[in-house]
């Protein structure tokens, strides 16, 4: 092992090294077979739209049921192959395929670079918008959150935000349970929410249709659109422009979210936390406990 | 200077192996998924996810082989940019198969994983509570504020009629 002076990087390196280059992690069927099983599941049940109004609908998606099932089968008692060892393998399994996600937002990324270029300054610049996720950070540290508020309140917490805390950071780290809990949260609750905040908002805010259509972006595809339907149903006649503004958006917070992210959030994020951690900090209300 | 250290490291031929084998895994069962969910033909979304694959066992390997603390998914992201680059003589190819991925088969095949693993930390999750709720909605509608309220100013600066 080698010297590297608090590099929390290398350290979860070594851990999931361990798992995955020393050992045989492929050679676990239970794992993996569990793994099939889900996904063929959960891409036959498909996704599923419950209409609550007339724009108002729940959208659950496959991938909702392979994270609930996945943690269901870890936590349910009869279920006897999946254990702590299947757990930690599929933890450093992850911090690989992560990988995959980010290699096909990449190829997303260099495919559109034409059209980033064309689309104007409006829709690059909203993306710094939602950097105004880190306004809520004093709020998680007065109700007693410590460093889980970094991964929280940094972005929106979607798939590609998780991964970018989870790499920085670590898998058993405050930051990464605190970016899973917002993802946990988001997909359940999120696609929801955010239809009733758009449907609300265009109530109430006097902004330009197009600012809402580049709005709805937010970098979840269920999200986006839920947050499309009342934005089109608002302004009849400019269905087109909407669905080109909110697609691209969400396109962008996919691919060159993460770099926002990476670069701009996180560090900006950490600089608030330190700032702010001694003056409004409370006790954590989060009981450590050592892996291992 | 903590922050330029030396991050290369020596992965074993065995290391490597294990590697491409749980990115076959991977690549397997999300094709599978991909069919199942998006009717995409085997063959071409099975080259697709290799091509990603072959991405990121570059990417990982570069992280440990170069003397520099920088994280993998820069070097992968860097890697598909540029292969999916309009004009560079891999795009056609890399686009056509890559395009017969969805990002969602990905994405649910690596949740599974996510759930298991997931499990041992479930005790701090439901520490979080409903706090943890609370910070979600407020940061949720933070992004969707944040990001109509920059638009609206920079469409409103660039004159671009709110028709």
């Amino acid at each position: 092992m080698r010297d590297n002076d608090g590099q929390v990087e290398h350290i979860y390196r070594e851990k999931t090294d361990r798992r995955i280059l020393r050992k045989n992690p492929w050679k676990d069927v239970r794992l993996h077979g569990t793994v099939l099983v889900l996904v063929v599941i959960a891409e036959l049940i498909g996704t599923i739209t419950i209409p609550l109004s007339h724009d108002v609908k729940i959208t659950i998606m496959p991938l909702i049921y392979t994270i609930i099932l996945g943690l269901a089968f870890y936590l349910v008692k009869p279920i006897k192959w999946i254990h702590r060892k299947q757990a930690r393998i599929a933890e450093g399994a992850m911090m690989l395929f992560i990988g995959v996600l980010i290699a096909k937002l990449a190829v997303s990324s260099g495919q559109s670079i034409a059209l980033i270029f064309d689309m104007g300054p409006a829709l690059i610049l909203q993306e710094l918008g939602h950097l105004a996720t880190i306004l809520v950070l004093p709020i998680a540290l007065l109700l007693g959150f410590k460093k889980e508020s970094i991964g929280m309140t940094n972005s929106i917490g979607r798939e590609p935000n998780v991964a970018v805390v989870v790499d920085k950071y670590g898998f058993n780290s405050p930051e990464s349970r605190g970016v899973f809990a917002i993802f946990i949260i988001g997909t359940v609750i999120g696609t929801i929410f955010i239809s009733f905040l758009v449907t609300f908002s265009l109530s109430f805010l006097p902004l330009h249709p197009y600012a809402f259509a580049m709005a709805s972006g937010v970098g979840s595809a269920s999200m986006n659109a839920a947050a499309i339907g009342p934005t089109l149903a608002a302004f009849p006649g400019m269905e087109t422009q909407i669905e080109a503004f909110a697609g691209f958006s969400n396109l962008l917070s996919f691919c060159v979210g993460i770099y926002i992210v990476i670069f701009v959030a996180l560090p900006l994020t950490e600089k608030m936390y330190n700032w702010f951690e001694p003056k409004i900090g409370r006790d954590s209300i989060v009981k450590t406990k050592e892996d291992d | 200077m903590p922050d330029f250290i030396d991050g290369s490291e020596n992965v074993s031929v065995h290391g490597i192996f294990n590697w491409i084998l749980l990115l076959l895994i991977f690549s397997i069962i999300t094709v599978i998924g991909n069919y199942l969910g998006y009717k995409h033909p085997i063959g071409d979304s099975f080259i697709g996810m290799c091509i990603l694959s072959l991405i990121t066992l570059v990417g990982v390997w570069l992280e440990r082989e170069l003397p520099f603390n920088i994280s993998s998914i820069l070097y992968i992201s860097v890697m598909g940019i540029i292969l999916a680059f309009p004009g560079m003589p891999t795009s056609q190819t890399v686009l056509y198969y890559v395009s017969h991925v969805e990002l969602l088969s990905i994405v649910t095949v690596f949740l599974a994983y996510v759930g298991i693993g997931m499990g041992k930390s479930w005790d701090e999750f439901k520490a979080l509570g409903w706090r943890a709720i609370v910070i979600t909605i407020l940061v949720i509608a933070a992004t969707y504020y944040g990001a109509a309220i920059v638009a609206h100013i920079v469409l409103v600066a660039t004159g671009v009629p709110a028709v």
